[in-house]
């Protein structure tokens, strides 16, 4: 099936198979390989892109399915190669080590702090819970969102 | 762990969506939000020849109060019904819910219809329709039935939907101002399917209980309301003791599955548990304790 | 973060250089290789725990379109050469080895064992012809646990060993356990469990091996935590020479000991690319690396223990069974680590140790982070349980029985010198930072309140490197080497054979680098994942801090001599004279003599700037530390709710406070993610039961609390290098510290536990039920 479908802004057509997820789309046609998979079934959360405003799993969403939508991946976070201020204060909290889940983690807390800049630990946690770290235990990487939140808040 | 290969069809209207399920069947799946199905579809579990997408149909979503009840579009994507004041207002025990299904990046594509056409006895909403005694509008080619909930979950995974009938909408009966409402779960970590997990809706009149409603999910191969525990809220004063009592009613009434997350002894402990605690959070919330 | 401190980077929490490319999506792991004509490949593989294989029918997948090549295991052995599993025989210690193929030919031996290898021109192909091969198995009873296993009736999962003893049974004594026990006032029997679980990097397994036959030489891209002995095994079981193989590697998503080498699925994916001439892909999907990666820890102790009435730990003696699992890892090595380390930092009169290795239908047991800990789990539980037996509070006991750090050292009773241990002064700082009094107060309080809170601590010590040999004189880790160069733009290039999967080598090892050649840090560049540029090496066994650290100093000070002697011709100079300061080579004293290294580095010309370099762990030393835990438990539900978790950690100097910090929360994770959700579930019949991240559940953001670290001042004993390891002490000591903490919440209920897996509906029975 034909598809248009506005990545980063820009609009990548092709024509994917039915069956193909909106993560493989991704990595093997567009070759945005920064969204990762590491379940392929809705659980780990590293395929996590944000499309049309809001955070999804790309593995749990056909490419065709995207069609006429607007999505956002890892890659365009930063603007004009300066690192957005939530990939800076990651960088700058040693938010994370392997770096396998960091795409899923970095468009979840994207979505979530466009919606929440006010948001404290608890609810940061829960919004995050639904993506798995093996390497930091995690708090690095809350400290990491909340220093972004309130570099955001002060402008 | 890629999906098998499927004839792909996206109808943009119930007409086309409708002729496309007569013509298929029982070859067919509907893809709904997906958050279920397709990770079935990944782990080749199921094979369907045909997938229709119903996303593109008009007209199956949004939320809508009339009545004395509320109707939500069976497309109604689980975030929208979050946000809505209509579910907040006039189903509180489904606004209650609703944060425990997954995570926020589920509930952007999950739909109030797809969880419940999917019917999993551990989902949280089947328990909510179930305890509000919601109603399901199905439509084939054929014409459109309402099915009551009390008929709808007919097994695991299973419900009165035949093969060329799309779910449509969902019906809830709305709260009122005497109703307190409780939704709590147990599960291994936020966001996992309950182990065992109970709607309860409380309305309390003049002191007394006047309508109790305790569904269960997790606790059997469909949600399951807790009847006899019901019954002996009913016409009584809240209080602990009676709560207690109702909580031992239904759990000794359960025969839940066993899994690796829990034993069916495990389960009704929990189930206990959460009655009580249920149990006093709604008629907490019904201000009048 | 700490701010650069006295003008050096090593001591602080600089910002990583992996991390640009990580954060916007730039990091390149092995599914992001993409060659031309790639193709991709998928497994069939054993539905059956036991089995033997009666036929295998490819006829219909290699028919499908799109269908490269379809290999059983006959295929794949006449693709191969014959030879013992690496990895097996490096680790096996001298244990029977059992013979068996890259895939099943004659029989299955775990769920998920690999039978045919499908090739096609996409991953989805592949499967789809995967699902078209017809296997026709019948069907043995599987040998599902290790009491099975050593049963001699059982049937033999390895036809050329005929029974199912991975390690036959021994026994050692140290010290005259006999006496120990005829002598002390109270002598306890416990038996303790640990349950199987396993490492679960976000990316598993995966490896592109691309042939090229007109040279005859194998590249292959791998995730491997030592690209050399992953090239080792290439090189050997595809009959290639060394020269003919390069293994390559680039971003790694966690391995926690999964990935050493090369596996039995990547040999028969390399073997594929050599007949087809084309590069295959294989990338293990959650599915395979669940089920048949690998798994490790289920092991279970018989424990008696003598002590005095006091509480005087005299002796243990222990008999402990090891499920090993199906093919051959790690597990026959693990016991010997596990007796040498079983007396801690405790005194000791004796130890009585006793082994045996079961064979069984499960996925191999692996190296997962601090392989051994289990050591640390029977120690640090039966003392909680023996100490509330006597009347002591746990941390009264383990005060008086841990030894002082004294000059000569107290040895364990196993051997190594305990020099430098710093355990007393790490339980009694937690004790202080939780403010055990206060809390027992309220404790008591919230007991009436019919809340139940537990606080629970443990401690560990762990060998990186270990002091050196007190007979040989040798550290415990070998030699570490280093080559480094100055290249001709100016940069100090170091080529390690570490392989980061996650532990920020390209930050840490750049800043010691830097401060001992004396260039910035953004003037040192780390070069991994090469066979051929990198020395031998690998990651693991919290190896790399003294090791790598120690020859990134120390080679950084000979090419710095190096340097200084071709500058001081250049600069009519003595090289005593000389120095090198942020990136200058000047006279000492004399800033306005200076010359930049990277102009030094230009005139160079021919002259070689480079040198290796190696290191032996110098004095070496222990790292450890003590954890506390304050739990409540949801008496109603089993629930366990983690309010607090304190470490008090000495892992020497720190090169990197942020990375330090990183390690262990990383490995207090997963720790608890072991006792309150980790399982490999097997049932009776060897049915894997936790294929999917629906059922081995990993622990989320809301499971984690808060992990507050004390670093503790410490005690140097080498001249130069005190940098010791912290990649597997959290995941060690967690453990027993959140099961400690979980048993004394139940006390009222006259809880005792003796396992490690505590999921909410086993609190439940262990209240209904105590043990």
């Amino acid at each position: 099936m034909d598809i248009t479908v506005t990545v980063n802004g820009a609009k990548r057509s092709g024509a994917p198979e039915a069956r193909k997820t909106l993560a493989d789309y991704l990595r093997d046609d567009l070759e945005l390989t920064g969204t990762h998979l590491g379940c392929e079934h809705g659980v780990c959360g590293a395929c996590t892109v944000i499309v049309d405003g809001r955070a999804v799993r790309s593995c749990l969403m056909l490419a065709v399915q995207a069609d006429g939508s607007e999505v956002t991946t890892v890659e365009g976070l930063a603007a004009d190669g300066e690192m957005a201020p939530l990939q800076q204060a990651l960088w700058d909290s040693h938010g994370f080590q392997c770096g396998f889940c960091t795409p899923g983690f970095l468009m979840q807390a994207t979505a979530f702090l466009d919606g929440h800049p006010d948001a404290d630990e608890a609810s940061l946690r829960e919004a995050l819970s639904g993506n798995i770290c093996r390497c930091t235990g995690y708090q690095s990487i809350v400290d990491g969102v909340l220093l972004a939140a309130e570099r955001m808040r002060q402008g | 762990m890629k999906l098998p290969p499927f004839e792909y069809v996206v109808p943009t209207s119930v007409d086309e969506a409708l002729a496309l399920l007569a013509e298929h069947g029982d070859d067919a799946n509907v893809l709904a939000g997906g958050q279920s199905l397709i990770p079935l579809l990944a782990l080749r579990l199921a094979r369907p020849a045909v997938l229709i997408d119903i996303n593109r149909v008009g007209g199956l979503d949004g939320l809508s109060a009339t009545n004395g009840q509320v109707y939500a579009g069976a497309l109604t994507r689980e975030y929208a019904a979050e946000e809505s004041s209509v579910v907040a207002d006039g189903v509180p025990l489904l606004a209650a819910a609703l944060p425990f299904i997954g995570h926020e990046a589920i509930r952007s594509r999950g739909t109030i219809g797809g969880s419940l056409a999917h019917a999993d006895p551990a989902g949280e909403l089947p328990a909510v329709a179930c305890a509000l005694d919601a109603e399901f509008v199905v439509r084939s080619s054929s014409g459109e039935r309402v099915v009551a909930s009390a008929d709808w979950f007919e097994g695991y995974l299973s419900t009165a939907r035949q093969a060329d009938e799309l779910l449509t909408e969902v019906r809830f009966p709305k709260a009122t101002a005497a109703t307190g409402v409780s939704f709590d779960e147990v599960a291994r970590r936020h966001g996992d399917f309950a182990i065992v997990a109970l709607a309860t809706s409380l309305t309390i009149d003049g002191g007394a209980i006047s309508d109790a409603r305790l569904a269960f999910a997790g606790a059997s191969d469909v949600p399951v309301r807790a009847s006899k525990a019901e019954q002996m809220l009913a016409g009584q004063k809240p209080s602990t003791e009676l709560f207690a009592e109702a909580a031992q009613q239904a759990a000794a009434d359960l025969d839940p599955p066993a899994d690796l997350h829990g034993t069916a002894d495990y389960r009704k402990k929990v189930a206990a548990a959460l009655v009580r605690r249920g149990l006093e959070a709604a008629a907490d919330a019904a201000g009048r304790r | 973060m700490a701010e650069i401190l006295a003008e050096r980077y090593t001591g602080a929490s600089i910002k990583r250089s992996e991390d640009p490319r990580i954060l916007t999506g730039r990091g390149r792991y092995v599914d992001d290789i993409k060659l031309p004509g790639m193709l991709h490949a998928a497994f069939v593989r054993s539905p059956l725990a036991h089995g033997k294989v009666l036929s295998v029918d490819v006829s219909a997948a290699r028919e499908l379109p799109g269908v490269v090549g379809v290999y059983t295991g006959a295929d794949v052995e006449s693709m191969t050469v014959p030879g013992p599993d690496l990895l097996a025989s490096m680790m096996g210690g001298g244990v029977p080895m059992p013979e068996f193929t890259l895939l099943a030919t004659d029989k299955v031996r775990l769920v998920g064992d690999p039978v045919v290898l499908v090739v096609a021109e996409s991953r989805a192909l592949a499967e789809d012809g995967a699902e078209l091969v017809e296997v026709d198995y019948d069907e043995l009873p599987a040998v599902a646990n290790a009491a099975t296993a050593l049963d001699p009736s059982s049937t033999p999962v390895f036809d050329n060993l005929g029974n199912n003893i991975a390690r036959p049974h021994s026994r050692n004594e140290f010290g005259d356990v006999a006496s120990a026990f005829a002598n002390a006032d109270r002598t306890y029997e416990f038996t303790v469990n640990v349950h199987r679980h396993q490492n679960v990097p976000m990316e598993g397994r995966a490896c592109v091996a691309d042939f090229d036959a007109a040279s005859g030489s194998m590249t292959m891209y791998a995730a491997t935590q030592s690209v050399h002995v992953a090239k080792m095994a290439v090189a050997m079981r595809l009959g290639l020479e060394q020269d003919k193989v390069r293994v390559l590697a680039g971003d790694i998503g966690g391995s926690f000991g999964l990935k050493i080498g090369a596996s039995r699925e990547e040999l028969a994916v390399a073997a594929a690319s050599r007949v087809l001439g084309r590069p295959v892909k294989w990338v293990e999907d959650r599915g395979e690396n669940l089920t048949t990666s690998g798994q490790a820890r289920e092991e279970s102790f018989d424990v008696r223990v003598a002590v005095s009435n006091d509480g005087d730990l005299l002796a243990l003696d222990v008999n402990m069974v090891i499920d090993t699992g199906a093919y051959p890892g790690m597990g026959g090595m693990v016991p010997n680590i596990i007796e040498g380390m079983l007396p801690g930092p405790y005194k000791m009169q004796a130890l009585g140790f006793e082994s045996t290795g079961a064979i069984t239908n499960k996925a191999t047991y692996v190296a997962y982070r601090g392989p051994w800990a289990s050591e640390t789990f029977v120690r640090e539980r039966i003392i909680d349980v023996i100490a509330k037996d006597l009347g002591l509070d746990p941390l009264e006991m383990r005060l008086r029985n841990v030894v002082d750090n004294t000059d000569p050292p107290a040895n364990m009773i196993t051997g190594r010198p305990l020099v430098g241990v710093t355990t007393k002064e790490s339980m009694q700082r937690v004790a202080e930072l939780v403010d055990v009094e206060a809390f027992r107060r309220r404790q008591e309080a919230e007991r009436a309140n019919g809340r139940y809170l537990g606080l629970g601590m443990a401690t560990f010590i762990e060998a990186a490197p270990g002091p050196r040999s007190a007979e040989s004189g040798q550290g415990l880790m070998g030699m570490e080497q280093m080559r480094l160069r100055l290249d001709d733009d100016g940069i100090v290039v170091l080529f390690t054979g570490q392989m980061p999967h996650g532990q920020s080598h390209q930050t840490t090892l750049a800043q010691i680098a830097a401060d001992e050649f004396g260039v910035p840090f953004e003037q040192v560049r780390v070069v991994v994942g090469d066979t051929d540029q990198v020395p031998f090496g690998l990651t693991g066994g919290s190896r790399s801090a003294t090791m790598t650290g120690g020859v990134a100093l120390h080679g950084a000070r000979q090419l710095k001599a190096k340097v200084l002697d071709f500058a001081a011709n250049l600069m009519e100079a003595n090289a005593d004279d000389l120095d090198i300061v942020d990136g200058r080579v000047e006279v000492r004293g004399d800033p306005s003599s200076a010359i930049t290294v990277t102009e030094v580095a230009h005139q160079a010309g021919d002259v070689d700037l480079e040198v290796q370099a190696s290191y032996d762990g110098g004095e070496g030393g222990w790292s450890g530390g003590t954890h506390c835990a304050i739990v409540e438990v949801d008496v109603e539900t089993g629930l366990v709710k983690i309010e607090r978790y304190v470490v008090s950690e000495d892992c020497g100097a720190l090169i990197n406070p942020a990375v330090v910090e990183g390690q262990i929360r990383g490995g207090v994770a997963q720790g608890i993610g072991a006792v309150l959700l980790e399982r490999s579930a097997y049932d009776e019949n060897g049915n894997f039961q936790s294929a999917t991240f629906m059922d081995y559940l990993l622990p989320t953001a809301c499971d984690i609390p808060r992990i507050e670290i004390d670093h503790l001042e410490t005690v140097p004993l080498d001249a130069h290098v005190n940098f010791r390891g912290v990649g597997e002490g959290g995941m060690i000591v967690a453990p027993p510290t959140l099961v400690n903490a979980i048993e004394d919440a139940l006390t009222p209920f006259g809880v005792r536990i003796f396992e490690q897996h505590l999921p909410p509906a086993r609190i439940l029975e262990l209240i209904e039920t105590p043990t």
